[in-house]
């Protein structure tokens, strides 16, 4: 059967990549890109250069606007998707008018989470997720404001530094004192945590169990009740809540997210999903919702293979990258893995990674300003190149030549 | 001009590595980022990433693209196009020649 017919429904990454990979794969059938808001754009800036004010609206965006036309993509925004009728193949819009397609690609991402604390209402009590919520923040940070900032993970660790920048008063609270250290390892947590003092931000180890008004501020009790504060505002920075709606409502399987197989297909085969909404299943196993940039681009690239029957993306390690007070982190596979932990340049410094092996392989790294490290180690896993840890220690070795099988072994010939 | 810009030797760029040229020495508006590919070529492109801002001439260099050390955006060696987000904007390539082990770059001139 030649299809015809694509809808995307949302334009995020993995939908705007979707679209993208369909025609680079010579789909020429009709792709249809259904946004609730404006113009695709991309979501990393917006708790660093967006959120600061250096990059705006535009300069974000996804693909430039006349991309969509050049590419005989039918963009269409501030639309809302009502239902799916897989039976009758179409997607019925908020006004009604049904659409009809040969498989609809799910890309609906999801919304901040916003717990149930009482007095998280409070419309000084913010999330940072979309533009909107970015500009919101923004407002509320003019003039170099108290804030505190709940969650001290990825989001919450960048959007701190940033205001920090930004000449605020800047508090972060978390429940556990190494915050990231399931992903990056204890060692390098505790160092990325010690930034947030180090830069002049003050960290405090604690849940919230509610937000409190007062007359000079908004005040956060802990659940060890303490009272902190007063604050001008609060970020909260605890995850997000994916958007299942459409899933739910048109039966499909959803069990913390959207269950897909290998290729992206929910349980209908005419009905795919792809980005931050998803769980993927791959060698029978359910994997949990990858919520990462990366990962949101290799569904679409996968769910466009999928469609139109061409060679899918390699399986290769995960990666994903943060930044905080002007240092780049990046993290590729699961450095927590390894059995032996290896640190590549000096700790603390400039430039270092911290690699894990199992078993006399790279079966993750995390790296701060270390590009060339967390390039190498991800070919290193996907190639389950066998190395020595002490050659990896050594930063005379060359690790673009152990790839190349060029000295693999042996960097000291080098001066 | 007809005879190019020379800006290094060739010794001086190892296999799968890059060069970053001041743009005063390069007689070009960006800093020029020197690539040379697995297979030896070499290949000049504009060093800022059309991204944000970092400098293409330290990415990993492999199979005929450059990847970008911050956020992994590829760009074609030969003509700078891009093949992955998040850049969108190809990278401007300048035609090079290497003539007794020297390289000269041809600004602004298509390769």
């Amino acid at each position: 059967m030649t299809l015809r017919s694509v809808v995307v429904v949302g334009g995020g990454l993995a939908g705007v990549s979707t679209a993208s990979e369909l025609r680079k794969r010579g789909y020429d059938g009709r792709i249809t890109v259904l946004e609730r808001g404006g113009v695709p754009y991309d979501r990393p800036p917006l708790s660093k250069s967006y959120l600061d004010g250096s990059k705006n609206e535009k300069d974000i965006a996804l693909q430039p606007e006349p991309w969509y036309d050049d590419h005989d993509i039918d963009l269409r925004l501030h639309t809302e998707v009502e239902s799916l009728r897989a039976s009758e193949g179409c997607v019925v819009l908020g006004d009604g008018i049904a659409l009809p397609c040969d498989r609809v690609v799910l890309a609906t991402g999801g919304s901040a989470a916003r717990p149930s604390i009482p007095g998280a209402d409070d419309s000084r009590v913010h999330v940072l997720r979309t533009t909107e919520d970015a500009d919101r923040l923004r407002a509320a940070l003019d003039g170099g404001k108290r804030l505190l900032v709940v969650g001290a993970g990825l989001i919450g660790a960048e959007a701190a530094a940033t205001a920090l920048a930004l000449g605020c008063d800047v508090s972060l609270v978390d429940p556990v004192a190494r915050p990231l250290e399931g992903v990056v390892g204890r060692g390098l947590a505790e160092w990325l945590h010690s930034l947030h003092t180090s830069h002049g931000s003050t960290v405090i180890e604690g849940g919230i169990a509610e937000f409190g008004d007062s007359v000079a501020g908004l005040e956060a009790v802990l659940t060890d009740g303490h009272i902190i504060g007063p604050f001008d505002a609060v970020l909260l920075g605890v995850g997000m809540r994916p958007e299942t709606r459409l899933a739910t409502t048109s039966g499909l399987l959803v069990e913390g997210g959207v269950v897909v197989d290998e290729a992206q297909r929910t349980s209908n085969p005419a009905i795919l999903a792809v980005g931050d909404p998803t769980r993927r299943t791959v060698d029978g196993l359910l994997r949990p919702r990858a919520e990462h940039w990366e990962a949101a681009q290799l569904d679409g690239a996968r769910a466009a293979s999928q469609i139109t029957g061409t060679v899918p993306p390699v399986e290769g390690a995960p990666w994903f990258w943060s930044d905080r007070y002007g240092r780049h982190v990046e993290v590729v596979g699961k450095p927590t893995d390894g059995d032996t932990a290896v640190v590549r340049g000096e700790f603390g410094s400039r430039s270092f990674s911290v690699l894990g092996l199992r078993g006399g392989v790279v079966v993750g790294a995390a790296s701060v300003d270390d590009p060339t490290t967390i390039r190498a180690a991800r070919r290193l896993i996907d190639r389950r190149t066998p190395v020595e840890a002490s050659s990896l220690e050594d930063p005379n070795t060359d690790l673009r030549k152990m790839l190349r099988g060029l000295g693999g072994d042996n960097g000291s010939e080098k001066s | 001009m007809s005879e190019g810009v020379r800006l290094a030797s060739i010794d001086a760029i190892a296999v799968g590595e890059g060069v970053k040229i001041d743009r005063s020495v390069a007689g070009t508006a960006d800093d020029i980022a020197l690539l040379r590919d697995d297979d030896g070529q070499v290949y000049a492109l504009d060093d800022t990433c059309t991204h944000e801002t970092a400098s293409l001439s330290d990415g990993w260099v492999e199979d005929g693209f450059v990847e970008c050390p911050m956020h992994s955006s590829k760009f074609c060696l030969r003509n700078g196009e891009v093949s992955g987000l998040p850049a969108t904007k190809d990278a401007c390539p300048h035609r090079v020649e290497v003539r007794d082990g020297e390289i000269y770059i041809f600004p602004g001139e298509a390769p």
